[in-house]
């Protein structure tokens, strides 16, 4: 039987301590922000700017119109436009600039000829090359519609001995793709956010119930409350709310930053990601009393949990989709809640799907939050 | 009910480790009982079966007429604990832990800060109320945690080494709490290794070692029984002597001071010959006078007449007294015996 007034009492006491270290408050609301942040400009953000050399050796209409075209491409930061073929490839070997787009000296001859531009590319950076040479790529497919004659790309990996050229291909007017994003365009970010939220909410639930249960057993506060005459489900259940009620709360700041800082779209509403978010609190708040359910000190625990929510972290498909990484991952990260999380987090809010949608997703995280509460109250130790 | 607490056979067994090897105890209501014993002795582990936060592993523990492993929530009704390590919590003021303790305890509600305020008043510690627990200094923890652990009024109360880094100053204040609580009707239970607070304060003693219990008296007689366990060695030692004669006299001195009481007096009048007629007293084994000027007498310990027999012949002598002092085994000699008597039973 669960008695309100000492439920009640859990959680005040969490406020009351949370008000009276407003440091502990800053960082618990200052943490996922800065979780954002960092994944959302370190790692989902667009390459732009990215420094390069023009080498152009030719006059006239299009070669102005080429210069116009790069000038205005996001993705370059065009340093100089220069005639010397050697000089140019000198920046890219110094690392001046990360490629060079070399004009040929018969770039706006009027003739049927294909015009090979080369471009000298500094394949060491690989994230930088890829994207210079798809861009690049994509520049002069547009121009070859324009003025209607063949030009070709060639690549040529500046770094790697013996360099590779390549050509590339010719474009034809007549081949054209159609790509139709079914989600519209999402950028890494978009993908990234929802699994950010469901792994901050994985990280302060289990942190958090580690230092409530095994902190408080270490320190006697919880023989405390044992000598008195309530139950277990009272206490555990006290703790459960206060700590539920401050994930949900943290929860709320992450869906709002995430909207405010990166303008993440939340396709399936906010009510239906909260709970979603609600779920998945609930789930690893059970995981991480089956793990302080006997463990006598706050160390022990996080030396319990760390095998746990470490490789959680990154098998769970947060930063990369699951379908990309080894087949024995792959098997693992379907062990973990986490994954079904992210996966539902990111129907909802990428795909625009509704709880009913996901319910496999749910029913999976309710099972693990009914195996670890059973787990977790069968085995909770009371002897202090 | 005469007992507050009675075991019987009561045994904890952690893993292969037997902590608490089938004791049985009995402590009257309404005293105040000191239990002692040395580090891992099982007293801590007795007071966790007592207070229902370990289960026995065999054996049987009644605490206020109720079964710990039967009626776990009655008996938690009749019990406080003041641990050793003050376990309120830190971030609440003493008001708001006491508040909490209440609660948890089921005080009822428009009784709850009344009682509070009253025995925040008992123990002086009602100018903190407002004190977070972190902020205040040993002494006031001890007091708020009495506070929180009196607030449902229970029968029994355990202190965990109450007074273990306190002052001299706040220490009695505390033993004057506790026998103030013992005379409004609380049953006491005293875990120390403080022997003259154990000899100040307590009825009964019970000494703890390696899970049973080896000892159990007052104060006095256990101080007693020391003596007359003394005497018996003595006897044993020295008819053990007889036999072999080849003893030298320095063992034999030592056994027989085993049973010696010291003196030490001093006179305001001290001439050669006081010293000499003093000398000549029957009752007196051995005699010197130190630096000081203090004369250090030992007499017989099982006379009881032998103390007073000196001091007549010193008067007589002409001897004025200036102070006088006497010597009797200590809380702690009986402590040291009896756990050192099982230590060599292990071994052997």
């Amino acid at each position: 039987m669960i008695e309100p007034k000492k439920f009640w009492w859990m959680i005040k006491k969490e406020l009351i301590s949370l008000k009276r270290h407003p440091a502990r408050l800053v960082s618990i609301l200052a943490f996922p922000i800065i979780m954002i942040l960092l994944f959302g400009y370190g790692m989902g953000g667009e390459m732009t700017d990215l420094p390069i050399v023009v080498v152009s050796q030719s006059d006239g209409n299009l070669t102005d119109l080429t210069l116009d075209t790069i000038k205005t491409t996001e993705t370059y930061h065009v340093v100089d436009v220069i005639d010397s073929l050697s000089d140019g490839k000198k920046m890219v070997d110094s690392g001046e600039v990360k490629a060079a787009i070399i004009l040929p000296s018969d770039y706006d001859e009027d003739s049927s000829q294909q015009k090979a531009v080369t471009l000298y590319l500094d394949s060491s950076d690989q994230m930088a090359s890829q994207i210079i040479e798809s861009s690049t790529q994509g520049i002069f497919y547009r121009l070859s519609n324009v003025v209607a004659s063949q030009t070709s790309v060639s690549t040529q990996n500046a770094s790697i001995t013996p360099s590779i050229t390549h050509s590339l291909n010719s474009f034809k007017e007549d081949i054209s793709l159609h790509i139709n994003k079914i989600y519209g365009n999402i950028k890494y970010i978009d993908f990234l956010v929802p699994a950010i939220l469901g792994m901050t909410i994985m990280m302060s639930c289990m942190m958090g119930m580690g230092a409530t249960i095994a902190g408080e057993r270490e320190t006697g506060e919880l023989a405390r409350l044992f000598m008195t005459p309530t139950s277990v489900a009272t206490v555990i259940g006290g703790k459960i709310a206060a700590k539920l009620l401050i994930e949900l709360v943290r929860a709320l700041i992450l869906i709002f930053m995430a909207v405010l800082l990166f303008s993440v779209s939340i396709k399936g509403g906010f009510l239906q990601t909260f709970i979603v978010l609600v779920i998945g609190a609930l789930c690893f708040v059970g995981f991480g009393i089956m793990l302080s359910a006997r463990t006598s000190t706050q160390e022990d625990y996080a030396q319990i949990s760390l095998p746990f929510s470490m490789p959680m972290m990154f098998v769970s498909g947060v930063f990369y989709p699951i379908e990309t990484m080894p087949w024995i991952l792959q098997k693992l990260a379907y062990v973990f809640p986490l994954t079904y999380l992210n996966d539902a987090m990111r129907g909802i809010m990428l795909k625009g799907q509704t709880l009913g949608d996901v319910w496999l997703d749910l029913v999976v995280l309710l099972g693990f939050t009914i195996l670890f509460f059973i787990i977790g109250v069968k085995r909770f130790n009371r002897d202090v | 009910m005469k007992n507050a607490i009675e075991t019987k056979s009561l045994t904890k067994v952690f893993n292969k480790f037997t902590a608490v090897n089938s004791l049985d105890l009995e402590i009257p209501n309404n005293t105040i009982f000191g239990m002692l014993g040395p580090n891992g002795a099982g007293k801590t582990t007795t007071i966790k079966m007592l207070t229902c936060l370990i289960q026995p592993t065999s054996g049987q523990a009644i605490v206020g007429g109720y079964d710990v492993q039967k009626n776990p929530d009655e008996v938690r009704n009749l019990l406080g604990m003041v641990p050793q390590q003050v376990s309120l919590y830190k971030d609440l003021t003493v008001m708001e832990n006491s508040q909490l303790c209440a609660d948890y305890y089921g005080v009822p509600q428009d009784e709850r800060d009344s009682r509070i305020e009253d025995l925040m008043e008992l123990v002086d510690i009602k100018y903190a109320k407002d004190k977070r627990v972190g902020q205040l200094s040993g002494g006031q923890k001890q007091k708020a945690s009495l506070v929180a652990s009196l607030v449902h009024r229970p029968d029994i109360l355990f202190l965990d080494e109450p007074t273990i880094g306190l002052d001299p100053t706040t220490k009695r204040t505390l033993w004057d709490l506790i026998r103030e609580l013992n005379d409004n009707g609380h049953t006491i239970i005293l875990c120390s290794h403080d022997m003259y607070e154990v000899d100040m304060l307590c009825d009964n003693v019970g000494i703890i070692n390696t899970g049973n219990l080896v000892a159990y008296d007052t104060p006095q007689g256990l101080k007693d029984s020391l003596l007359e366990s003394n005497k018996q060695e003595m006897t044993e030692a020295l008819s053990q002597i007889s036999e072999e004669n080849e003893v030298s006299t320095s063992t034999k001195e030592d056994i027989e001071n085993l049973s010696l009481k010291k003196m030490s007096i001093l006179l305001n009048n001290q001439t050669d010959d006081i010293i000499d007629s003093i000398k000549k007293s029957s009752d007196i084994k051995s005699i010197e006078i130190a630096h000081n000027g203090r004369i250090n007498l030992r007499v017989d310990g099982f006379d009881d007449m032998a103390v007073q027999n000196v001091i007549n012949d010193i008067i007589s002598a002409g001897g004025i007294i200036k102070s006088i002092s006497t010597e009797e085994p200590s809380l702690e000699d009986v402590f040291i015996k009896a756990t050192s008597e099982v230590n060599e039973d292990d071994r052997a």
